[in-house]
């Protein structure tokens, strides 16, 4: 989240990191036409594909990864330039208060589309029909608050803290020792560290929106945010890894197949509540190697200025916080169209990103705002 | 009488300095039982209680352990002595920073329970059942500081710490046998019982006045010993 200054922009990982965050409009969007989400994600569509699933299920075990990779990175980039106290301000300033002040709103807006679309909807998801029948109840219990998508927020600011106590514990004498090994070791060690985490949840793993923190996710993204801080001080890691990139792409490959066979054969279900040992070692396996193939292509094809990419990083922190109500409405909106999928697919993230970009121009870009969300 | 406002900032500033790794490991720990709480279940909502109560009882003894009984063994004091500080100056720094690094913790461990009980599914009556509990430590914590600030004796500096905060053992055995307290803990409504009002307001009633008497006791001190 926070940017390096003009001068010394590390062009790589700065278009990697919006990249990673406007694949989130896409995944959000894709997941209402998912035939594995059917029956948990309150936009899902009559129509459904299974092409969706192998596209969406891919991008889901690489986005926050890499997302909490850049953030590790860049945590530690602001620590060596402008030391601990300067990175625990820019946290507050660019993740604490747009929280606070968004996730009210965020949850007000997106309760609210999701009311209309429970009383409205001709053709609704099994979740907007178990919102309706809750809904009728005279005696409804309320709900427990979620951070929504705004759980990466959340443990974004749960990491920095871990962070200052792991430098202030001197704990983190061993990451370079482990950094100046061949990557081999972490590219098979760091797995096997993420299997038991993986397997405490369902497959695919859920997005940890509660308001307690989560073993599984702290363990799980804070390997990626501990992995990018110690990349950072070592960042020749990346280039020792290359010559290893068509082995992670073949391995990474027939695991996908192997996690779409796994998936479709036994998907998550209220009685499916965790994953495999067996299953939950191809997700680690999966993410980390795409983690890492990610950062090899970002850092060979992205690492030049590009005026398009700098506005769109610039926009992408504003249009992942804007995106998830946006959406929403316009989804619920679409439900009873008898369209074809991939049309209200295109439309609903067509519309998303040219709504959120807008907003962006016209309250951030040239506002006070840019310092908190620019 | 003027205070050296600037060497009082600078002797906080130290104590705070000190006291990271205490705070960083409490932070840790704290982050462990909030994870323990987070798994919904009963034995893991048992050990995450614990923990967050093992975790403040710790700050608290850190927190005047780090800033008054090691200074003293260490003997900064006789440092201390010879800077520009009068001994009301020196209390007033010890008195803020050992609130400052007891304060942050405990603020922020009381914030987060109270979040914790009325924005997840647990009941609501454990509201202030949590607060009767945090009134004890903050009571017992300001025991704990106005002796130590008081005494020489490391040993009666220990005793009282551990002792006051042993003490909350019979003192929630004392709340479990109110029943318009004990009763309202699994009831899911937030209610205030004058037994639960008048018990807390007793115990932050009196750390004030341990703290207020402990500070007005010490400013009027010619010399630090």
């Amino acid at each position: 989240m926070d940017a390096p200054a003009p001068a010394e922009r590390l062009h790589a990982m700065d278009h990697l990191r919006a990249l990673a965050m406007l694949a989130g409009v896409l995944f959000h969007a894709a997941l209402a036409y998912s035939p594995v989400m059917r029956g948990f994600f309150p936009t899902a569509d009559r129509q459904t594909s299974g092409w969706v699933d192998a596209v969406v299920w891919g991008l889901h075990l690489v986005r926050m990864p890499l997302f909490f990779f850049l953030a590790g990175f860049f945590a530690a980039w602001v620590i060596e330039r402008r030391g601990g106290t300067a990175l625990a301000r820019q946290r507050v300033r660019r993740i604490l208060v747009p929280f606070v002040v968004a996730w009210p709103l965020v949850e007000g807006s997106l309760a609210a589309s999701t009311r209309w679309a429970a009383l409205n909807v001709e053709h609704p998801s099994a979740l907007l029909v178990a919102a309706r029948e809750w809904m009728q109840r005279p005696d409804r219990p309320p709900l427990p608050p979620t951070t929504a998508h705004l759980w990466f927020l959340y443990y974004l600011l749960l990491l920095g803290v871990l962070h200052w106590a792991v430098r202030a514990l001197e704990w983190g004498r061993g990451g370079p020792w482990l950094t100046s090994r061949s990557p081999q070791w972490l590219l098979l060690g760091l797995p096997l560290l993420l299997t038991p985490a993986l397997a405490s949840v369902s497959a695919p793993h859920p997005a940890p929106e509660g308001l307690l923190p989560q073993f599984w996710a702290i363990g799980f993204y804070g390997a990626f945010y501990a992995l990018g801080a110690l990349v950072h001080a070592r960042r020749d890691w990346l280039e020792r890894a290359r010559p290893l990139a068509p082995w992670l792409t073949a391995g990474s490959a027939t695991l996908y197949a192997v996690f779409l066979t796994g998936l479709a054969a036994a998907p998550p279900s209220a009685g499916n509540t965790t994953a495999s040992w067996g299953l939950a070692a191809v997700e680690a396996c999966l993410s980390v190697w795409l983690t890492v193939l990610c950062l090899l292509v970002g850092l060979r094809l992205l690492n030049r200025p590009s005026p398009g990419l700098r506005y769109l990083s610039q926009a992408a922190y504003w249009t992942y916080l804007v995106h998830l109500p946006l959406l929403f409405a316009l989804q619920y909106a679409l439900m009873d169209r008898g369209w074809p999928w991939p049309l209200k697919l295109a439309l609903a993230v067509g519309a998303t990103l040219v709504g959120s970009l807008l907003t962006y121009q016209l309250l951030v870009r040239h506002t006070p705002l840019r310092r908190f969300v620019g | 009488m003027r205070l050296n406002t600037a060497v009082i900032r600078l002797l906080i500033a130290k104590d705070w300095q000190l006291f990271q790794k205490p705070l960083a490991v409490c932070v840790l720990a704290g982050v462990v039982a909030l994870c323990f709480l987070g798994l919904a279940e009963p034995w893991a909502f048992y050990v995450g209680s614990l923990l967050l109560l093992i975790v403040l009882i710790s700050s608290a003894c850190f927190s005047i352990s780090t800033s008054l009984v090691v200074e003293r063994k260490e003997h900064t004091l006789a440092f201390v002595m010879s800077l520009p500080v009068s001994p009301l100056d020196f209390t007033v720094s010890k008195l803020i920073g050992s609130l400052l690094t007891f304060g942050v913790p405990f603020g922020l461990m009381l914030g987060g329970a109270l979040a914790l009980v009325l924005y997840t599914p647990l009941p609501d009556g454990l509201f202030v059942y949590t607060l009767l509990i945090f009134g004890w430590l903050l009571f017992a914590y300001a025991v704990s500081l106005a002796v130590a600030m008081s005494v020489e004796s490391e040993g009666w500096a220990t005793f009282v710490m551990i002792g006051s905060m042993v003490l909350i053992n019979p003192y929630i055995m004392g709340l479990s046998q109110v029943p318009v307290i004990a009763d309202r803990i699994s009831v899911d409504a937030l209610v205030w019982t004058a037994p639960a009002v008048g018990i807390l307001t007793t115990l932050v009633v009196l750390a004030l006045v341990v703290l207020g008497v402990t500070t007005w006791h010490h400013a009027r001190k010619p010399a630090f010993y």
